[in-house]
């Protein structure tokens, strides 16, 4: 009687078992179900939207169940690199250029050119300069989405700002100095800081690589080796910027409590309260914005797109953007060494699904207002509708210059940061905050160069 | 024959119990090593094989993705750490600033809500439990209240200083007042100092008090002259588990001001720079000297601590118990 009992409950427990993991299981999956781990930062608010991609997916390929395990945003770096390095990493795995970069040179994650060529994946339906980005030491590691481009030429500006303070709304600053004027008219503040901010030039290593580029300054030659925005131009940057900061914003510390605490993606940001004129954003704003305000978003007549101002000073400046250059820009979904054969593959398919197709990452970023690194997927003429400054948003895109860096690219960013931030406090002069850094990144950049060429003779 | 049998049983049942006595003697040190087992183990597995290995991995140059043995160059990581890492310095400034401020603070601070939550007086337990209830808040949620507070316009302390008239402070955006924002932070959890500091203020027999009273000393002496040297234990005690646990200051750093350390790195501590390295730039065998570095600090400033404990710290009259 006992056994019989127990025969049951197992036979129940078995039944409920294969019921709870059949339908997870693809119906029409002859062979091996291939279970594919895919980590990525893709957040909460877009889980629902992922998925949708991973169930066309796993239409089309019966034998791949692709598990989403969105991460928290906070302490990236420490899962990133603790999961990669781990003898069970996750399938795939999204990282950004750095990362990648630095996965390659230690061997975590392989070059996908074999399945490119196995699979016969045509690269030319990406943009030059987003597969491009991709590369280490010749070869592919990653195919990318969403866009490299489109993260630092934009900007989008507050039209009732503009009308309030006197000013065009239909007219957006073209140069610095339009930038400042408009800026210092709009801008309000009080003890307790700025209420209303016009325009920030402010920030870490990244904002000021974006504004040396609008100065037709360079960061970096193009095989990488030499670092070159301690230039005049560079000087001039980081001069202006330190300048606006201390003459319109009434200094540093303004700026910082301004956006104390708070995050476009989450609603909190200072824009969503009309107390900000001009803000710099990737174009995963069109998204955060809808999501958030989907209101505002719909009213063209309360905000607007514009490129980056330029220096008016400078005759051979002009609006323009940066690409692979910001830490969390160049995305990738990248593959790690460890895993067998047929994962990897089932991973390649996952990768080449999540980047080119049109279900995938097209679908995925156009339901965000968003580019894509296939030029065909922007040619959709829905786009129109769906992002009322897509024009614009294709201008910034072709303004766009690749920026070239290496796996020590982090380390590099800190001391120009660190730098920066002495500038801005008074601590160094801007033109000693740039010399010191050129100096102590070079060297650092020199040692990997060196150990990188003993390595590849 | 019935009584004979009951006797053999009795003499077979006072046997058996001697023997037992008998192994229990000598194998009591086994008995009682069973007992601290799970502990001794967990102790070998999770904290002497990882610090083991970690100060293998300190003379190695580990990195992420390191397969098989990682290459051994003895001692150039401390040699880099002490000529040519400048964030070791600031990182380690900053560490003591913050402990040379905090952990006094929190001391006199624990010690005196301990003594005004010794007084009889009515609902005492709640008052007690009240005091008690920031220390079971988790660090991660206190440390966003803080943030909250902190904040330079919406924030409670700047609101309530521009009500009195005074000016407010950038406390998470200036670099001058960033130390002390974690100093104040740090008041927050002294809920658990306090509770020991109470359980030793208990422990003060009351004809100590008596005693000074009918001798006229008043409440001020009797502080100073019976309270105080009689808490030194549980003072030294406190002391030491502060200062180890301020050396070890993360978590709310990393929430607050984030991994970079604020403006102009001025609260990057120690910790943040060590969790930096490891897994920003992905250096683990350079982290983990560090780390090391900080274990020799800690261990050197307890033995001295220890050391010097004889001469203020006050165990009880053992001598008087002893003639």
């Amino acid at each position: 009687m006992k056994y019989s009992l127990f025969v049951r409950i197992a036979l129940a427990l078995g039944i409920l078992l294969s019921l709870g993991l059949l339908p997870s299981m693809a119906q029409d999956c002859d062979g091996e179900v291939i279970e594919l781990e895919f980590m990525n930062w893709w957040g909460a608010a877009r889980e629902a939207l992922m998925d949708t991609l991973i169930g066309h997916f796993q239409e089309e390929n019966p034998c791949i169940r692709v598990i989403n395990q969105v991460q928290p945003w906070d302490n990236r770096a420490e899962l990133l690199a603790t999961a990669a390095a781990s003898s069970n990493p996750p399938g795939i795995i999204m990282s950004t250029r750095p990362e990648t970069y630095q996965f390659a040179i230690n061997g975590l994650i392989i070059p996908i050119d074999a399945f490119v060529e196995t699979h016969g994946t045509d690269l030319s339906v990406f943009y030059d300069g987003e597969i491009g980005l991709q590369y280490w030491n010749g070869e592919l590691y990653g195919l990318p989405m969403p866009t490299a481009g489109g993260l630092t030429g934009l900007m989008i500006y507050n039209k009732n700002l503009l009308r309030d303070a006197g000013f065009d709304p239909e007219d957006p600053p073209e140069t610095w100095q339009e930038l400042e004027d408009m800026a210092a008219a709009i801008t309000v503040a009080d003890p307790m800081g700025i209420d209303v901010l016009g325009a920030a030039a402010f920030g870490t290593d990244s904002e000021f690589v974006a504004w040396l580029y609008t100065n037709n300054g360079k960061y970096v030659t193009e095989d990488g080796r030499t670092l070159l925005f301690n230039s005049p131009e560079g000087l001039e940057t980081l001069e202006w910027m330190v300048n606006l900061t201390n003459n319109v914003n009434h200094g540093t510390l303004n700026i910082t409590d301004f956006f104390q605490d708070t995050a476009f993606a989450q609603g909190d940001h200072p824009w969503y309260e009309d107390k900000q004129a001009f803000l710099h954003i990737n174009t995963s704003f069109f998204g955060h914005f809808n999501v958030n305000d989907p209101e505002g978003y719909a009213d063209t007549e309360s905000w607007g797109t514009m490129l980056r101002p330029y220096n008016g000073d400078n005759p051979d400046a002009h609006s323009a953007g940066t690409t692979g250059y910001n830490y969390s820009g160049a995305w990738a979904y990248t593959i790690p060494a460890v895993h067998p054969p047929e994962k990897q593959e089932a991973a390649f398919k996952f990768a080449e699904f999540i980047g080119a197709h049109p279900l995938g990452g097209c679908a995925f970023l156009f339901a965000q207002s968003r580019p894509s690194p296939v030029k065909e997927c922007n040619e959709n003429p829905e786009y129109y509708n769906v992002n009322p400054y897509w024009s614009v948003v294709l201008e910034g895109l072709a303004l766009d210059t690749p920026v070239q860096i290496t796996p020590v690219q982090g380390q590099l960013a800190e001391i120009l940061s660190n730098n920066i931030a002495e500038a801005y406090h008074g601590v160094k002069s801007p033109a000693d905050a740039l010399n010191d850094a050129h100096a102590e990144m070079q060297e650092l950049l020199d040692e990997f160069w060196a150990e990188f060429d003993v390595d590849n003779m | 024959m019935q009584a004979s049998q009951k006797t053999l049983r009795t003499q077979h049942e006072t046997t058996w119990k001697l023997r037992m006595q008998e192994w229990w003697f000598r194998n009591r040190a086994l008995i009682g090593f069973a007992f601290i087992f799970p502990w001794f183990a967990g102790f070998i597995i999770f904290d002497l094989l990882p610090f083991m290995y970690n100060l293998y991995l300190s003379f190695t140059d580990y990195q992420i993705g390191t397969r098989g043995i990682p290459p051994w160059i003895g001692l150039e990581n401390y040699i880099e750490i002490f000529t040519d890492d400048k964030l070791f310095g600031k990182s380690m400034y900053n560490t003591v600033y913050y402990l040379g401020f905090s952990v006094p603070l929190r001391l006199i601070f624990a010690f005196l809500i301990a003594l005004i939550l010794n007084l009889r007086v009515r609902g005492m337990e709640l008052y007690r439990t009240l005091f008690y209830v920031p220390s079971v808040v988790p660090l991660v949620a206190a440390t966003v209240i803080f943030a909250g507070f902190l904040n330079t316009r919406y924030g409670f302390l700047n609101q309530f200083l521009v009500l009195i008239g005074a000016t407010p402070v950038r406390w998470l955006s200036s670099p001058d007042a960033i130390k002390p924002s974690l100093i104040l932070l740090s008041l927050w959890g002294f809920g658990g100092q306090m509770i020991i500091f109470l359980a030793g203020l208990q422990s003060i027999p009351e004809d100590l008090y008596e005693a000074a009273a009918i001798d006229g000393g008043t409440g001020w002496q009797r502080l100073i002259y019976i309270t105080v040297p009689l808490m030194t234990p549980t003072i030294f005690f406190n002391l030491l588990l502060g200062l180890i646990g301020g050396f070890q200051i993360f978590e709310q750093v990393f929430i607050l001001i984030g991994t970079n350390g604020g403006p102009l790195q001025a609260g990057l501590v120690y910790m943040l720079h060590v969790y930096n390295k490891a897994f920003r730039d992905f250096e683990f065998g350079y982290s983990a000297a560090l780390s090391v570095i900080l274990f020799l600090i800690i261990f050197v400033l307890t033995i001295l601590l220890v050391y010097t404990s004889n001469r203020w710290v006050f165990y009880g009259d053992s001598q008087d118990d002893e003639t």
